[in-house]
């Protein structure tokens, strides 16, 4: 069940610390700011769902280029717009703490990057990728000559059975030889 | 209770659940990662200028912080250079004079007749007045030359009896020739040295999920951008180069020698008067005519770059060593060995080794002296005009651009310098280190007031490969020198050490110390070594390599093969799977 009222129940807080990687304090403090995203009414809804637009004024998330993809891939709404509960929320900040694990967060960041959802990252996903990357403005685009040598070049380091996408093993294997990605890949409130 | 749904999707994407319950072995795996992550990021504390760079690569792209991590780079090589000196030569000198313990005055065999060879009178006469102070703090004379900075200064102390009761044994000459190999050594391990960065690690891990705040994110997307783009046109460039024909390259190489040609005689005038002064304008005005004469030829645009640097690179270096040539003409006697008792040209030089290492000396201030003179009275007062008098001779002009290449050429110079000075200038990595840092500010200032922010077009030849490419081939041009000339040299117009100063005074040659203090050793060490170093030994031990190599070789092949079979396996599975999937 969700939270009640404006405070955690003493066994949901054990429960949450038994099912995620957060310590007790970060669990609490995670309450304390999503309470604050709720208006007055959404308070004392049982299991209060909030939208993305509001989630995206969390400066934590406010300037990260994969903001949408994060609130699409940790919410559990019926028509996906990225909406997240209390619980979607831990989820997010579970996969994104210290002390998750290499998988976990792998796992996680293939599916960020998997823009259409279907499961590989072909080269319209990575070329999405690439722009999020660079930033958006017109002075940081890759012109299309270059985007064509980098997707080709990142193709062949990294697909394994060559069939033209990066699938979740690939992907967990180019990540696995990488030392910084999970300190990189960290977001703390 | 938590909601199922989370767990649903889990298990559809069958990914591990979360839990933080897990097994000791899983609580060990993040306290140890934590733990390299925490070392890291202390490591990363001590990264100097770290900040600066960021900012630098935002603002101006990736070429131009590529040049200042170079310059970074230099600067951590020339101060761990000067730690494994001061270490290993120089404290020991400053304790051993502190405890008052004599030079060996013993006389070569063969000049035992010359006493003037063992004249050597540095010190100036009684005081000097402030500008001939400041004169002889430019040039490396007066109170300077008989100090630590040079190479006279120290003595052949060998100490091998107690001092404290201990049994202690230090040998000077030994370890200034050791340091200063060991010293080169090390610079071509962090030349060579390199990581390997790949597109889809920078692509898949680059970003930083703690970035906070638009404009940090901005920075780092355009650090992000600048990077893809440095390793692309790299990329490129080494295809172009590697698809250049035969034939253009032909063309290629003898035309450079041609320009070449011309400008070498023309320099190897100036270079008998006013060396240091005069190299270092050459450096300056010839680029630029190599640059015009390059407008004029059709090569491609990425070649032309290449040919240019080449140039510049090849003729900085080139008048080095016409100086250095110049220098051991005027050092080596010309005439029998009669005339010259000493084997060297002891009337005008009574210890050479130190005015070699002036020489380096002078070079190494005068171009300091002059980057920072460019500074003041031309980048500033350019801005300043091209700001405040809007004409169109201004507009023309423009602002300044930070030329990557031939700033980066400067930077391969000064060390190459200062490769070729250190044996006879201990000091001289130190100062470098004091220079460049200084550098580092001077450029970053000019950087930011001076120049225009970064274009649209992109130069290529900005790389860190190919940085440290010429800065390699500087490294060989020194070891040329140095080793083959005067650590060992073979020729009949070698020379020998100066009688008077250092503490290679009473040997043939400066490498004859090594089997001297082989000799000392006792017997079994000595004839372990020289059993490693025989014929008996070094010959078996290449055939086992050889062997060994082919083993590695053949190996990698099958696994190449195999790994291409599994692959081919791999397709034919998804396919006959698909089959099986779309039929039923």
């Amino acid at each position: 069940m969700g939270t009640t009222a404006s405070q955690l129940a003493k066994d949901s807080l054990s429960e949450y610390q038994e099912l995620t990687f957060l310590t007790k304090q970060e669990i609490l403090l995670a309450h304390r700011r999503f309470t604050e995203l709720l208006d007055r009414d959404e308070r004392n809804h049982p299991n209060p769902r909030v939208p993305m637009e509001v989630i995206l004024t969390l400066p934590e998330l406010k300037s990260n280029p994969f903001k949408t993809r994060i609130c699409q891939v940790f919410s559990t709404s019926e028509d996906k717009d990225g909406s997240l509960t209390f619980e979607d929320f831990l989820d997010l900040l579970s996969a994104f703490s210290d002390s998750a694990t290499l998988e976990i967060k792998s796992h996680y960041a293939f599916r960020i990057f998997d823009f259409d959802d279907d499961g590989t990252l072909d080269c319209g996903d990575l070329e999405k990728l690439v722009n999020c990357l660079t930033g958006e403005t017109e002075d940081t685009r890759l012109s299309s000559e270059e985007m064509r040598q980098l997707i080709s070049n990142i193709l062949d380091e990294s697909d394994i059975d060559k069939d033209g996408t990066v699938n979740l093993s690939e992907f967990q294997h180019v990540i696995s030889r990488s030392p910084d990605f999970v300190s990189s890949f960290k977001i703390v409130l | 209770m938590f909601s199922p749904t989370n767990f649903r999707q889990v298990q559809q994407m069958q990914a591990p659940a979360q839990f933080s319950g897990g097994s000791w072995k899983q609580k060990k795996t993040i306290f140890v990662r934590k733990f390299k992550s925490n070392v890291r990021e202390f490591l990363y504390f001590f990264s100097l200028w770290g900040k600066t760079l960021q900012k630098i690569g935002g603002n101006f792209g990736g070429g131009v912080q590529s040049y200042f991590i170079f310059l970074r780079f230099l600067v951590v090589l020339n101060f761990v250079s000067f730690l494994l000196i001061a270490g290993f030569v120089l404290i020991p000198s400053i304790v051993f004079r502190s405890v008052d313990i004599k030079p060996e005055i013993t006389a070569d065999v063969l000049c035992f007749l010359c006493a003037d060879c063992l004249k050597y009178d540095p010190n100036p006469q009684g005081l000097v007045v402030f500008y001939e102070f400041f004169l002889d703090l430019l040039s490396g004379t007066g109170f300077m030359e008989y100090s630590y900075m040079f190479y006279g200064y120290y003595n052949n102390t060998v100490v091998v009896t107690s001092l404290v009761g201990s049994d202690f044994s230090y040998n000077i000459p030994l370890a200034y020739l050791l340091t200063a190999v060991f010293y080169f050594a090390f610079c071509l391990i962090c030349i060579i040295a390199r990581d390997v960065r790949s597109y889809s690690m920078i692509v898949f891990t680059g970003w930083d999920y703690g970035c906070l705040g638009s404009k940090a994110t901005k920075l780092k997307q355009r650090n992000i951008y600048y990077r893809l783009q440095v390793d692309l046109e790299e990329e490129r460039l080494k295809k172009h180069a590697a698809s250049l024909t035969l034939c253009n390259k032909v063309t290629l190489y003898s035309l450079l020698c041609v320009k070449l040609a011309p400008c070498a005689c023309f320099l190897g005038l100036f270079y008998t008067y006013l060396p240091s002064i005069v190299i270092t304008t050459g450096n300056f005005l010839v680029p630029l005519l190599c640059d015009q004469i390059a407008l004029l030829e059709k090569y491609p645009p990425s070649a032309t770059v290449v040919v240019a640097l080449l140039r510049a690179v090849v003729l900085r270096l080139v008048s080095l060593g016409i100086l250095l040539y110049t220098l051991w003409n005027q050092i080596v006697c010309h005439g029998s060995t009669d005339t010259c008792p000493c084997h060297y040209n002891h009337s005008n030089y009574q210890c050479w080794e130190t005015s070699v290492g002036q020489e380096m000396y002078k070079l190494t201030l005068f171009d300091l002296l002059v980057s920072i003179a460019l500074l003041v009275l031309v980048e500033f007062p350019r801005r300043m005009v091209v700001d405040h008098w809007s004409c169109n001779l201004t507009q023309w002009v423009g602002r300044q651009e930070f030329v990557v290449p031939s700033n980066v050429l400067g930077l391969v110079y000064g060390q190459t310098v200062v490769w070729t000075g250190a044996l006879f200038c201990p000091l001289l990595p130190l100062i470098n280190t004091v220079k460049f840092v200084i550098l580092f500010y001077c450029k970053k200032i000019t950087l930011f007031y001076n120049c225009r922010p970064a274009l649209r077009t992109f130069r290529s030849t900005t790389s860190a490969f190919f940085f440290l490419a010429v800065l390699l081939f500087g490294w060989i041009l020194y070891f040329n020198v140095a080793s083959l000339r005067i650590i060992d040299s073979a020729s009949p117009n070698r020379i020998h050490p100066s009688f008077a100063c250092g503490p290679f005074r009473s040997f043939l040659r400066m490498w004859k110390i090594v089997p001297d203090s082989l000799a000392i050793l006792p017997k079994g060490t000595r004839d372990f070594l020289f059993f490693i170093g025989s014929q008996a030994f070094s010959v078996p031990l290449f055939a086992v390599s050889c062997v060994f190599m082919c083993y590695f070789i053949a190996l990698a092949s099958i696994y190449g093969k195999s790994v291409a079979m599994l692959r081919a396996q791999l397709k034919l599975v998804c396919v006959f799977f698909f089959l099986i999937i779309t039929v039923k």
